[in-house]
């Protein structure tokens, strides 16, 4: 895959870090830098950074292959509601052979690699989840 | 000045390996031959730059044909067929047109199909959803999960596909004209967990045409465009419930309410990409409620739907528009009906975008 760097660049903040953006208009939360809130189209909005701790509200396994990711399947690709109330969605790594991720499966944030050009090429990283061992 | 639909025409949906986007117009007029006495042209396409790296499709199709008339295309995902038909409508009930030829094509068969996938995953958002390796069949089973969870059984889903490959058997230009059993999902490939590819649609190579005209044919073979309507939906992640497909449901129900129509007489061509969805929609109109059968709607996705007739992502709205017209005004396939209304809904994504259209003899 090909991406630009100077794209990837332009969103780094919504892809390396879990911004929130608070609509001061109606009151909800959404995921990303947004300039708009998407509920209500109100540009009265704040920017806070989420913890980056929450739980998985519903997972698939999926096994369909498209190559926009250097990954091959399966990948668990779920939606992920952050401590903050906000839901987001997302790749889930780091899950062992024996281990499984279902609804209410806590999960922290987790630097990842997305993509590469090519194998000297440039390398984007992102967000994806990881469950939280418990003792 | 109203917006009459006057004429029509389809390939068989396929993988038409010898014909590309140009090849696939020109077979398609030849079949609708008062498709070229027109004033304007509006194609409907969704992937041709990256299918067949063509910018301005649109101006190079008019050149092949031979057509100096003003031409434009009309891109909206998956609902770019039915964005076309609405934007012709629009030209001709205003005054500003006299005839448009609507146009719509996809050639999606000359990579393998996993680049493929990723070409139609661009309908998804890149930046927050395609890169985080979300896919359309990705939603469609949480979307199937969270239907799951609500008592809709497996078999529900299955029904669905089932009904649709049945359906499509006797048309013609259906690209899966087989029946499936329930067995067969037991082997069918996952592409998603508890998504598998018998309740994906079938993608293919097509190209359909309508002429939409500001006045009805005189000869009577033509439907009038009564309602044309279209509704963003929130993205699917930030939806209090993931198969609430609320833009679809509020624009079914408003035309539902308004014309006094009932999906189980009406004709009516509902979006299937995914057997989720349509389930989805039908019980949020209150069908479905007891059970699960498809039997009670008599004219429901006569075609076959995405399912068995196939999806050509941009022209599918097209296909449905001419499907529903047809069987208006003559029949389709070996299928008639005798009702007044007919009902086209179309959908990108996970209800990203609905269009509604209700067509009247």
């Amino acid at each position: 895959m090909k991406l630009s760097p100077s794209q990837f660049w332009r969103i780094r903040e919504s892809q390396y870090r879990l911004i929130i953006t608070e609509c001061g208009s109606c009151g909800r939360k959404s995921v990303f830098k947004r300039s708009v809130c998407p509920f209500c189209g109100s540009s009265n909005v704040k920017h806070v950074e989420s913890e980056g701790f929450g739980k998985v509200l519903d997972v698939t396994k999926v096994m369909y292959r498209w190559n926009s990711s250097d990954e091959r399947p399966p990948l668990l690709v779920g939606v992920v509601e952050l401590d903050e109330g906000v839901r987001v969605v997302g790749e889930i790594v780091g899950v062992g052979d024996n281990e499984e991720v279902k609804e209410g499966t806590r999960v922290e944030a987790v630097l990842r690699r997305y993509a590469s050009d090519d194998p000297y090429g440039v390398i984007y990283y992102g967000i994806k989840f990881k469950p939280i061992k418990t003792a | 000045m109203g917006a009459y639909i006057v004429s029509g025409a389809v390939v068989k949906v396929d993988r038409h390996f010898e014909r590309g986007y140009r090849d696939l117009a020109y077979d398609v007029v030849k079949e609708c031959p008062d498709c070229l006495d027109v004033d304007y042209v509006v194609i409907s396409s969704a992937l041709p730059e990256l299918t067949a790296h063509q910018v301005d499709l649109s101006t190079h199709i008019a050149q092949w044909l031979g057509r100096r008339v003003p031409v434009v295309r009309v891109e909206s995902g998956e609902t770019s067929g039915l964005a076309a038909v609405d934007l012709a409508a629009s030209l001709v009930s205003s005054g500003r047109n006299r005839r448009v030829l609507v146009l719509g094509l996809e050639k999606v068969t000359d990579y393998p199909t996993y680049v493929t996938n990723y070409f139609y995953s661009l309908i998804l958002d890149y930046e927050f959803e395609v890169l985080r390796s979300v896919s359309p069949p990705a939603y469609a089973a949480l979307v199937m999960k969270e239907l799951m969870r609500g008592g809709v059984k497996r078999e529900c889903f299955s029904s669905w596909a089932v009904k649709m490959h049945e359906n499509a058997t006797s048309i013609p230009h259906a690209m899966l004209r087989f029946k499936i059993s329930y067995d067969s999902f037991k082997d069918s490939q996952v592409l998603a967990e508890p998504l598998t590819l018998h309740d994906s649609f079938a993608l293919g190579d097509g190209a359909a045409a309508l002429v939409v005209s500001s006045s009805p044919n005189t000869n009577a073979s033509s439907v009038e465009i009564v309602f044309s309507a279209t509704e963003v939906g929130l993205p699917a992640y930030l939806r209090e419930n993931i198969s609430d497909l609320t833009a679809s449901v509020k624009l079914l129900k408003l035309s539902l309410e308004r014309y006094g129509l009932d999906l189980k007489k009406v004709i009516t061509e509902l979006h299937d990409s995914y057997t989720p969805y349509p389930i989805a929609i039908l019980r949020s109109l209150g069908y479905l409620d007891g059970g699960c059968d498809l039997n009670e709607f008599e004219y429901l996705n006569t075609s076959g739907g995405l399912k068995a007739r196939g999806h050509p992502i941009g022209a599918t709205g097209v296909y449905q528009a001419y499907e529903v017209f047809k069987l208006l005004t003559d029949r389709l396939g070996s299928k008639t009906a005798s009702t007044d209304y007919g009902l086209v809904h179309s959908m990108s994504g996970p209800d990203n975008v609905s269009r509604v259209l209700i067509l009247k003899r």
